[in-house]
């Protein structure tokens, strides 16, 4: 059973910085805003450090904290990000995007609403009902956004699919 | 799983992630600036180093011939007996921008088997050092890791020989702890805790009873002082300890090893008169 000290916290926010941020810049649009959530997130995280129960569960706990505070970013700085404006990047057939194109930048490229389901089950592999825990979404919309992100991501990334896209 | 999830999931592993410069520094300059909590429940060595927190104190002390008088004229300046002087061995570096590592190892330059001894001991111990922290450094990825050993020469005269080694481990908080050895001058050679009385004497109860009498004392005085004193049961014969200026034993702990972070290493000094009857 892991010691909630500030030492313990602190490793473990070390050990998921990189999944914080990222998390963070798949909602927010820029580093300096993400930078700001995740360090609001750090906070907060450790000021409630004891609503941890279990403490083998603080990824999907501090991403589902980070979350929040990207949102109340978002609705402090709105409009963000008008949908219309965001540009779809489809490849021209025949293109070789795999050249072009490394996986985040696809991800960027993805609508907001399905960046950050993709990210925390490509990235930060979590399942399903971890990524419903931390966007607070129901399992079937989870599962409903990574099939529409995954068949985005075929075509920015230029592969082939190799099932039916269920999830 | 198939295997479009599986490519993508391998090449989200294996793609370099582009992080704004220094947000690793900033990260842990947050974790840093948290307060402390403290937590009354100690934490295993093994566990110390697997989150290395963070700044670790290491201090090696080498005294010859460890009395009162010699204690009293404890002096800067080294070159008696088979000790002559303190170098730096040899020096280590490093920093890639998350990993910053700066190590002067000493060296006792002298002809005594207890030198040879120290200097065996402190080079075991500053390589495992570095190679903890090379460890920790290819285990944190984009983590921050930090490690700083340094040296000075405490105290040299006819009976005492003081040399103390710092390290500082740093990631996310801090940790500090403590190596003293004793040389005997005259006898050329190191001296444990439990060298310095007779072993039928009883001293390691008197010693523990001491040390729990203190902490009891500063917590009843004081809501700052907080101590183990449930997993505080016996005192190690290998305890570091040195001698002040008075003669008198202090007996140092780590970081972590009785009392929570927040309280840092600590350190008991017990009074000459307390355990002097019990020496050999």
């Amino acid at each position: 059973m892991p010691v909630l000290t500030k030492e313990w916290f602190g490793g473990q926010v070390v050990r998921n910085q990189t999944a914080l941020f990222r998390t963070a810049r798949s909602i927010l649009k820029n580093d300096q805003d993400a930078e700001d959530a995740v360090q609001e997130a750090i906070l907060s995280a450790y000021a409630s450090l004891d609503s941890l129960r279990e403490p083998e569960r603080f990824k999907p706990w501090i991403l589902r904290i980070l979350t929040n505070k990207c949102y109340d970013l978002c609705r402090k700085n709105r409009p963000v990000v008008d949908l219309s404006d965001v540009e779809e990047v489809i490849p021209a057939s025949g293109t070789d995007c795999t050249e072009r194109l490394s996986l985040w930048q696809a991800v960027e490229q993805l609508p907001d609403d399905l960046r950050t389901p993709i990210t925390l089950f490509y990235y930060e592999d979590l399942n399903i009902r971890q990524i419903s825990l931390v966007l607070d979404l129901t399992q079937a919309a989870v599962k409903t956004r990574l099939h529409r992100g995954r068949e985005r991501l075929k075509l920015l990334l230029g592969e082939e699919g190799t099932t039916d896209g269920s999830v | 799983m198939d295997l479009f999830d599986e490519n993508l999931k391998k090449r989200a592993r294996e793609e370099t992630f582009p992080l704004p410069d220094d947000y690793a520094g900033r990260v842990f300059a947050t974790c840093a600036a948290l307060e402390e909590k403290t937590v009354k429940t100690k934490m295993t060595t093994a566990r110390r180093w697997a989150l290395g927190a963070a700044a670790a104190l290491a201090v090696f002390i080498a005294v010859p011939n460890i009395s009162a008088p010699a204690a009293a004229a404890m002096e800067q300046i080294p070159v008696l007996g088979s000790i002559v002087q303190v170098i730096t061995f040899r020096t280590y570096t490093y920093d890639d921008g998350h990993g910053q590592a700066d190590v002067s190892v000493p060296q006792i330059d002298g002809s005594g088997s207890a030198a040879a001894s120290v200097n065996k001991d402190v080079q075991a111990y500053t390589d495992q050092l570095i190679e903890q922290f090379k460890t920790d450094c290819r285990d944190l990825g984009e983590g921050y890791e930090g490690l700083d050993v340094s040296y000075k020469v405490v105290a040299d005269t006819d009976g005492w020989f003081t040399l103390r080694v710092d390290a500082l481990e740093t990631r996310a908080s801090g940790y500090e702890f403590s190596k003293i050895y004793n040389i005997d001058k005259t006898t050329d050679k190191v001296v444990g805790l439990a060298d310095l009385f007779r072993p039928d004497s009883g001293w390691q109860d008197l010693l523990y009873k001491e040390v729990l009498g203190q902490m009891n004392e500063q917590m009843a005085a004081s809501s700052d002082k907080t101590y183990f004193t449930e997993d505080f049961t016996a005192l190690d014969p290998n305890q570091n300890y040195y001698f002040d200026k008075d003669g008198n034993l202090v007996l140092a702990f780590d970081e972590y090893a009785v009392a929570p972070g927040s309280m840092g290493p600590v350190e008991f000094t017990i009074a000459k008169s307390v355990w002097q009857g019990l020496r050999k």
